[in-house]
């Protein structure tokens, strides 16, 4: 370990360059020999190196554990090069992006997870892709995502994170129409791209506004600049006044024309969550993630599960610092998680398809987290990510399990994954049904397990947390020449907020265990209903069993249904022993929670932004554990006792209600009328614009002039060389012209502080000059020589007069006289300005200007930076608007 | 000195006398090879012309320097002119330089 | 009159003669002994003018080589160089137009000049070395390497072209029009001229 230490020191940790560029090896290799090397190679290739992966982020994960000690944040850093230099705010200077990767106690942690469970389903993929012609291809796909998310996580700025977030982007894309010849897949490839695409607007938005008030995109130097984030930004109007303001009615134009403001950590904070709500599939971008699941089943568990769909999470979590400075922001994320959470419940209630279940199951726990990091409780949030990640990858590979043999039998993709189609497979699938019952008790929160903790921990903060305003007395005031005025009034977090956040948690909590017991009660009790069971069926020969379409109505007769083979059931046993131990690493019921410890120093600076109430642990865990009874045992009595006839009264009783529910209120509809069908319709227009006015218009006009003068022009075209050689002698006429006549022409070169000027003759064919510089009217020589230029002396305001003549070779004589003119006022620059060097203790030597003062740019190192100077947020120094009204003097 | 070529304009005469010459020629005849003797005719007189000039400033030789690259490209030209000719002989079967029309048509 | 006024007055003489035979004469073997006069006339000229290697060069390239290559392309002719002039061409107008442009042109600028000019511009005397074939050569390599470089790689491409654009390329049997065999755009397209015409196979060389 010591000798691992002294390998990896921790500023040049390069066991990082390890763990991130072997499945790009792997990705490489898979991609382009694939189809040679052949299943086995690739099928090594893959999992080496995303085994090999893990392996090393344990060992850094265990040298960071070493490291962090005391309660500081350790940061391991290994820098690639620099990328590229982007200029900042003129007082900032440029900004360096490096392509340089950090490992903290998040990210360490994080990583564990993606190259864990991102090796598990590796080797699950490797046998549920068995059969598919594409092998090669989906294991290239799937070693460059692991790439890409550890580039997003393992990145120490925002823009390697950005690289790794569009690269996880493409990676699901790509894999979410792996089967790209079937038009729906390909369409909902599309549809996460283009969704994805909004939020990244966000993302880059929030990046330009960082660079611009913060003045650096690293996480260390967002940390130490964030109080510049408090400054006002104006927003409105842009300029000084809304144009044509003055034509409308006083009042209306008044309130037009008041300037607004918000803080720069709220534009911040909303850019980020645009981009989270992207990624990571929330209200109102959450619609490409049900659709995501056309991908392979193994796809679904890493990328729309477990790793990629988390991102926005741990965006949120890695800039805490910042988001925890606009309580705005912290709200809106709470309340979207919330009643993202409850949206996707509801719509799971009815849902036969069990992958689609699982799609808004995912969504709906991804708004836990957001309910979490938006109260401020980060590690809670980022706990529920890990505890996700085991119990829903082992829901997918589960369910992916099932699918895989309901497939062989059934030959229609959605048939076979229709839990109508399935029951009783707890007999004939015994491993499947462990694992998924273990994630199952996991995901409805039953007491002792890794939900149950993690949720119980964010409903708790939910309850307790509030975010105060960052400025004292929560508003923002500014010297005028009336005094001193409120400029803005900072968003307060309001009294009601926890216990509506809680509520709305709670009763998510309730809709999740009745959904997903109704769906393991679906699948796994009850009678096989997918075909009717022959001891010794054989499955007639047939040459591609794609090809026959699947028929509903018709009886099939098939074999029992099979536990699937060790590949597949392995990583099963894994993750659902995950599912079940992985809470006893916060389990702050039992006061178990080194998580958290872990945790503590990355979360430091935000956790100091968060108030915290007193009590209601008994309260809120009593809430939990009856919101799971009632889920549970509700569902267990609607399909267990019952057997699901008061659902179906249910549904005769409000058909409305479930039609709605069942197409998932209409929110995919609603977004095609309104988003697509605008951008068609102003498509449509905008071609009929080109069609009429640039065609018709511009086109046939231009089109016409030219060919009218063309038609013109054309008589002189004879063809014929002769012509030409006339139309040249012409020419040759004109150009004999104007060497025949002498052209005087002057220009006058000169010093306005000293107030030497120079008059230059323009040379010519045969030329011979004379002068009269003095102005006397008398010519300096009678003859005609060859001096070019004359010197002369001006005083200030004064104007002189050169005459000058000019003789050309034909004897013919031009004149011209010249005024030279020295300005009264001197515009040349004055002094001398003089630059003050300093010198950093660091040794960095920087020029200052006296009198601007420029503040120097936050340093990438780990030491605090005192020379930024502090800011008092009650009285912003200067009036917003003005250059540099971010920068305190 | 009053001698006849003891003066650079007695040059410059006999040289803008042959470049006339030269130019008449290849506006006013059809014959391309004609035209093609014309063009040598003025790029003589120009060499001509630049030597003169350059015995009248004689400290340096650079008008000379530029004669005999002209000369020089001269020999091109009437290489590349020359296959120009055959070739378009070849075409129309005519050394007419009027018959080369065919951007007209 | 001095020995070097006769040379001038022969030289030029020779030139001005040489030059109108070019011009005017309607056999082009005439015209190519004419521009041969024109040459060695102004190869005197600059031997008088103190410029004796150019004077070298200018019999060694022009008529050595220049005035060959005329003679040798009339005789490939054959009796089609010679200028048959049916009257009247084409572009008569634009012809004489030019010509007559040029001569009062030229003719202006002349008197103009002349006008200008009051006194004449002697010819000093120069250093004896001057225009010698070793100050001549000096220079070209020490100052003036490139461009002399510059003229070879012309040269070059020149020969290359002009190979390139006089060789008669293999053709195969093809529709030609007919009574016009041979007449194609460089071998290749058939000219404009010739898209009315019936075609007929060529005939196979």
């Amino acid at each position: 370990m010591d000798a691992l230490a002294k390998a990896f020191p921790p500023g040049d940790f390069s066991l990082l360059a390890v763990i991130v560029c072997l499945p790009l090896i792997g990705a490489f290799v898979n991609g382009v020999f694939g189809k040679r090397l052949g299943k086995e190679a690739v099928r090594l290739m893959a999992l080496s190196a995303v085994g090999i992966s893990f392996l090393a982020s344990i060992v850094a994960f265990l040298l960071l554990k070493q490291a962090q000690t005391g309660s500081d944040a350790v940061r391991f850093s290994w820098t690639a090069y620099e990328w590229l230099r982007v200029s900042g705010r003129h007082d900032i200077g440029s900004i360096p992006i490096q392509v340089a990767f950090s490992l903290d106690a998040l990210n360490a942690t994080m990583a564990l997870v993606v190259t864990g469970v991102g090796f598990l389903i590796h080797l699950y993929s490797t046998k549920y892709m068995d059969t598919d012609p594409s092998f090669h291809r989906f294991f290239a796909y799937l070693n460059l995502f692991i790439f890409s998310m550890l580039v997003l996580i393992l990145g120490d700025s925002l823009p390697v994170l950005f690289v790794g977030w569009e690269g996880v982007g493409l990676c699901s894309y790509l894999l979410i129409g792996f089967w790209f010849d079937d038009e729906k897949n390909a369409a909902a490839g599309k549809k996460a791209f283009i969704v994805n695409r909004i939020g990244d607007f966000g993302l880059l938005v929030a990046m330009a506004l960082l660079a611009y008030h913060v003045g650096a995109l690293d996480w260390v130097g967002i940390e130490g600049g964030r109080q510049n984030l408090l400054n006002p930004v104006k927003l409105w109007p842009i300029g000084n006044a809304v144009p044509l303001s003055n034509v409308l009615p006083a009042g209306a134009a008044e309130w037009l024309n008041t300037p607004r403001y918000a803080t720069g950590a709220s534009l911040v904070g909303f850019a980020l969550f645009l981009g989270c709500a992207g990624k990571s599939a929330q209200i109102p971008l959450y619609v490409w993630l049900p659709d995501a699941m056309a991908g392979p089943t193994p796809v679904s568990a890493l990328i729309h599960a477990a790793t990629m769909v988390t991102a926005g999470v741990y965006l949120v979590c890695r800039m805490s610092a910042v988001f925890v400075l606009s309580p705005a922001v912290m709200f809106t994320m709470a309340t979207v998680g919330a009643l993202t959470a409850l949206l996707a419940a509801s719509i799971a209630f009815v849902q036969n398809d069990i992958k689609k279940v699982l799609a808004y199951s995912t969504v709906s726990q991804l708004g836990y987290m957001f309910l979490g990091v938006g109260v401020g409780a980060f590690s809670a949030g980022f706990f529920h990510v890990l505890t996700h990640a085991f119990f829903k990858a082992c829901l997918f590979l589960g369910a992916g399990s099932v699918i895989y043999q309901m497939h062989k039998r059934i030959h229609d993709t959605d048939a076979s994954q229709d839990m109508r189609n399935m029951g009783g497979m707890r007999k004939y699938m015994p491993y499947t049904f462990a694992t998924f019952a273990a994630a199952w008790v996991a995901i409805i929160g039953f007491p002792g397990t890794s939900g149950f903790f993690s949720k119980d921990e964010i409903l708790l903060k939910a309850y307790t947390n509030s975010i105060p305003s960052p400025i004292e007395g929560g508003k923002i005031t500014q010297l005028t020449r009336q005094g001193e005025q409120t400029i803005m009034e900072l968003f307060q977090w309001p009294t009601w907020g926890s216990k509506f956040l809680f509520a709305l948690g709670i009763l998510g909590a309730v809709m999740t265990a009745f959904y997903m017991s109704r769906l393991v009660f679906g699948i796994f009790w009850g009678d096989f209903k997918g075909w009717t069971i022959k001891k010794k069926w054989k499955e007639p020969a047939h040459d591609d069993h794609h090809h026959h379409a699947y028929d509903p109505t018709e009886k099939l007769e098939g074999p029992t249904p099979q536990e699937s083979p060790w590949e597949m059931t392995l990583p099963l046993v894994v993750l659902g022993a995950l599912s079940i131990g992985a809470g006893f690493l916060n389990a702050h019921v039992l006061h178990i929670h080194p998580l958290d410890n872990w945790l503590l120093p990355v979360f430091d600076s935000a956790a100091k932004n968060v108030t915290v109430a007193e009590g209601g642990t008994a309260f809120v865990l009593a809430c939990g554990v009856s919101a799971f009874a009632i889920g549970t045992g509700g569902a267990y009595y609607v399909y267990m006792v019952e057997k699901g006839r008061p659902a179906r009264s249910f549904v005769e009783q409000f058909p409305r209600l479930h039609q709605w529910a069942y197409n998932k209120w209409y929110v995919d509809e609603a977004y095609n009328e309104a988003v697509v069908e605008s951008v068609v319709s102003l498509a449509d227009t905008a071609n009929q614009a080109d069609k009429y006015v640039v065609d018709g218009i511009v086109a046939k006009l231009t089109a016409f002039v030219v060919q009218l003068a063309g038609s013109g022009l054309r008589l002189l075209q004879t063809g014929r060389v002769q012509a030409y050689a006339a139309m040249m002698v012409v020419g040759v006429g004109g150009l004999g012209w104007f060497l025949f006549s002498p052209h005087a022409n002057a220009k006058t070169v000169g010093d306005a502080s000293a107030g030497n000027y120079e008059v230059v003759a323009a040379p010519g064919f045969g030329y011979a000059y004379r002068w009269d510089a003095d102005g006397d009217g008398n010519w300096d020589t009678e003859n005609f020589g060859e001096q070019m230029r004359v010197n002369l002396a001006v005083e200030r305001g004064e104007t002189k007069t050169v005459r000058l003549q000019i003789k050309n070779a034909f004897g013919r004589i031009a004149e011209r006289s010249v005024p030279v003119t020295r300005p009264k006022a001197d515009l040349s620059p004055g002094g001398v300005t003089t630059i003050q060097v300093e010198q950093d203790p660091d040794g960095t030597v920087r020029g200052v200007v006296p009198g601007l003062n420029a503040p120097p740019r936050p340093r990438r190192d780990n030491a605090p930076t005192p020379a930024r100077p502090t800011f008092r947020p009650v009285q912003p120094p200067l009036p917003p608007g003005q250059p540099g009204a971010g920068g305190p003097q | 000195m009053n001698a006849l070529g003891g003066f650079v304009e007695h040059y410059v005469l006999l040289a803008s006398v042959l470049f006339t010459i030269g130019a008449v020629g290849f506006v006013a005849r059809r014959n391309a090879l004609v035209q093609l003797m014309s063009i040598e005719l003025m790029l003589n007189a120009v060499n001509l012309l630049l030597v003169a000039y350059n015995r009248a400033h004689g400290e340096v030789m650079t008008g000379q320097l530029f004669a005999f690259f002209i000369i020089a490209v001269a020999a091109a030209e009437a290489a590349v002119g020359l296959a120009i000719l055959l070739a378009f002989y070849r075409l129309n079967a005519s050394v007419h330089s009027d018959e080369a029309d065919a951007l007209k048509h | 009159m001095s020995a070097g006024s006769i040379l001038f007055a022969v030289a030029a003489l020779l030139c001005i003669v040489g030059a109108l035979a070019t011009v005017l004469s309607k056999n082009p073997i005439r015209g190519a002994i004419g521009l041969l006069t024109t040459i060695v006339g102004i190869a005197l000229l600059f031997l008088k003018l103190a410029a004796e290697f150019l004077a070298a060069i200018q019999l060694i390239v022009y008529a050595g080589a220049v005035v060959v290559l005329f003679v040798f392309v009339i005789m490939l002719l054959g009796p089609d160089a010679g200028s048959k002039e049916t009257p009247p061409g084409k572009a008569r107008f634009s012809r004489w137009f030019s010509a007559f442009g040029l001569v009062a042109l030229s003719g202006t600028a002349l008197y103009l000049l002349s006008r200008g000019q009051q006194t004449l511009t002697p010819l000093p005397a120069v250093t004896p070395d001057h225009g010698s074939t070793e100050a001549v050569g000096g220079l070209l390599f020490n100052h003036a390497i490139v461009p002399f470089e510059l003229a070879t790689a012309l040269l070059i491409v020149a020969v290359v072209g002009a190979i390139a654009v006089a060789r008669t390329k293999p053709r195969r049997r093809r529709a030609v029009p007919e009574g016009h065999e041979g007449r194609r755009l460089f071998g290749g397209p058939l000219h404009p001229r010739d898209a009315e015409r019936p075609l007929v196979k060529e005939p196979a060389e």
